[in-house]
């Protein structure tokens, strides 16, 4: 037999990533990854190329006790952005993103089996969980880069001008770390429970939401440091787009993922493997 | 290094149920040891227990010498480890699968993984997802013999295979054997592991039942002899015989049990008009299950 350099069935693309876990798992999540980019960059584009026409129309009225959401503000660059695109639909999609991928990243394995395999290799729980969080981190970093370029793209069409680039960056950075935030809660949850995919992303995807109502409605109910204890008040709080980089804050949510991730080697670390 | 495997008093409970109740057993280097019992009895949970995939309630595992709880990965480089069910990705190629799990190895040689997909006929290039059952754990098998282990640890490895690809697999275990390699190879079916194993442990309910070479096991096994007669005859002339441990009679038949030399029940047959005879040494399948229920029937 001829000397095999490599196998069948592998592509010199598919080579280039299996020679870790990280590469690995980028690799296979690289069309759903694509996909959550391609989403949230066209949700963005849409409601960000409404602001000519929003912001020439008088503001709506908003009830007094909406007022923690940041929703009132259409007339400025800033506060129409701050408002409907980084307030309310990209944040939502990237925590159901890291939820969601959290989820698949221990939970859907653990459930199917693929799990106890690769940990019967010479891997570690800690470093596979690292690998793969790494992956989550990539795929979030695709999908903040995207809204930030197509912000980039249309801040002269779409009369954006009036928020600088950096400011644009800083926003897309809060996001990234809003991101990952809730991608290692989903991995802390399925280090300490065991439990399957649905329920890892339902719980965690549930707490992104119940975290995002109470910053919200927090002012109204005269409870304002409740805000305090949501990781949105450290996303968006520090109004990035009009003051630009807020680094306490980044640096909470940054805190907070690392003291999550290391709470989920920890626990993952400590528990049986469950089928 | 005295031991491949060595158990000591292991114990498992998951809540109030119990996986293992004080496992003691140790596996030699170099041979190949059948790990059997009924679903349930524990097998997996010992294997999952051998790999490091859950802890010990009490007890102590080594195996190759080495602590799975504290030396998982230095351990699992010597190890090949292959389940029942072989799970993986299935949007993948079967090659692209094999090349990352040999990487996550520090890589295997492309020639050998080849090799080994066409002697179980194999396709690379297919997709995971397209594949049967039974092809799916050919990839299974070609990952954990791949890197040539010290050490294989096969899980109900057979499941799903058809006989033709069952023969291979128990020649590359033959091999793997003669290349000095441990097998540890649970199965709830006796004839799939008594063609290749030395010996042969039997577990029910979490404990060990029965231990032993397989030839020693089949020395065990006894001759069951249905003789028939012109007219009826009465069990208790032979009750009473040497090596008979049972007689039982019906119409003009008398069914015997004998676990030496059959001569003084031929002699005693003999007084009568003997009909028709017939005489079946148990197999070990039958003695296996003789186990399985706790009853020495």
């Amino acid at each position: 037999m001829n000397a095999v350099h490599h196998l069948p069935g592998t592509s010199a693309a598919a080579r280039a990533f299996s020679g870790s876990m990280f590469g690995k798992t980028l690799w296979d999540n690289r069309r759903v990854f694509t996909v959550w980019a391609a989403a949230t960059g066209l949700l963005t584009a849409l409601y960000a190329s409404m602001y000519p026409q929003v912001s020439s129309r008088p503001a709506a009225e908003m009830p007094e006790a909406m007022e923690g959401f940041g929703l009132n503000d259409t007339v400025t660059a800033a506060g129409y952005l701050q408002g409907a695109v980084f307030g309310l639909l990209v944040p939502l999609m990237v925590v159901f993103y890291g939820s969601a991928t959290g989820a698949r990243m221990i939970s859907a394995d653990e459930e199917s089996g693929y799990l106890d395999l690769l940990l019967a290799h010479p891997i570690s729980r800690t470093r596979l969980l690292l690998h793969r969080f790494a992956a989550l981190a990539a795929g979030a970093a695709a999908i903040c880069l995207t809204v930030l370029l197509v912000l980039l793209a249309l801040r002269s069409s779409a009369d954006l001008g009036s928020v600088t680039v950096t400011a644009f960056l800083a926003q897309a950075t809060g996001l990234f770390l809003l991101s990952v935030l809730f991608g290692a809660l989903a991995l802390a949850v399925s280090a300490a429970t065991a439990w399957g995919r649905a329920a890892v992303f339902g719980t965690t995807a549930a707490l992104g939401v119940l975290a995002y109502a109470v910053r919200g409605f927090a002012p109204s109910l005269d409870a304002d440091w409740l805000k305090y204890a949501t990781p949105f008040h450290y996303y968006i709080g520090g109004e990035p787009l009009r003051n630009s980089f807020q680094y306490p804050d980044l640096a909470v949510l940054a805190a907070a993922t690392a003291l999550l991730l290391a709470l989920a080697v920890r626990l993952l670390n400590r528990r049986d493997l469950g089928r | 290094m005295d031991a491949a495997i060595e158990l000591t008093e292991l114990t498992k409970t998951y809540g109030a149920r119990r996986g293992l109740a004080g496992l003691t057993l140790r596996v030699r280097p170099g041979e190949v040891f059948g790990f059997l019992g009924p679903n349930g009895a524990g097998k997996s949970t010992t294997i999952r227990l051998l790999l490091d995939l859950i802890r010990p309630t009490s007890g102590s595992v080594r195996v190759l010498g080495l602590d799975p709880g504290r030396d998982a990965v230095r351990l699992h480089r010597r190890v090949g480890y292959l389940a029942g069910d072989f799970v993986v990705d299935g949007r993948q190629r079967v090659g692209e699968c094999l090349d990352f799990l040999g990487r996550l190895r520090g890589g295997v040689a492309p020639a050998t993984v080849v090799s080994l997909a066409e002697r179980l006929d194999l396709d690379l290039t297919a997709r995971i997802k397209s594949l049967s059952k039974g092809n799916r754990q050919k990839v299974g098998l070609v990952q954990a013999f791949m890197h040539r282990p010290e050490l294989l640890i096969l899980d109900e490895p057979t499941s799903g295979l058809d006989p033709l690809v069952q023969q291979t697999f128990l020649e590359l275990v033959a091999e793997a054997a003669r290349d000095g390699a441990t097998v540890f190879m649970s199965s709830h079916i006796m004839s799939e592991v008594e063609a290749v194993a030395d010996r042969v442990a039997i577990i029910r309910e979490g404990r060990l039942v029965a231990l032993d070479t397989v030839a020693d096991l089949r020395a065990r096994s006894f001759l069951r002899v249905e003789l028939t007669f012109a007219e009826p005859v009465p069990a208790a002339e032979f009750t009473g015989l040497p090596h008979v441990t049972e007689a039982t009679a019906d119409g003009t038949t008398v069914t015997c049990r004998v676990d030496g030399p059959p001569d003084a029940l031929v002699k005693a047959a003999a007084r009568h008009t003997v009909t028709g005879l017939r005489a079946d040494s148990q197999d070990l399948e039958e003695l296996f299950h003789t186990y399985y229920g706790g009853d020495a029937r």
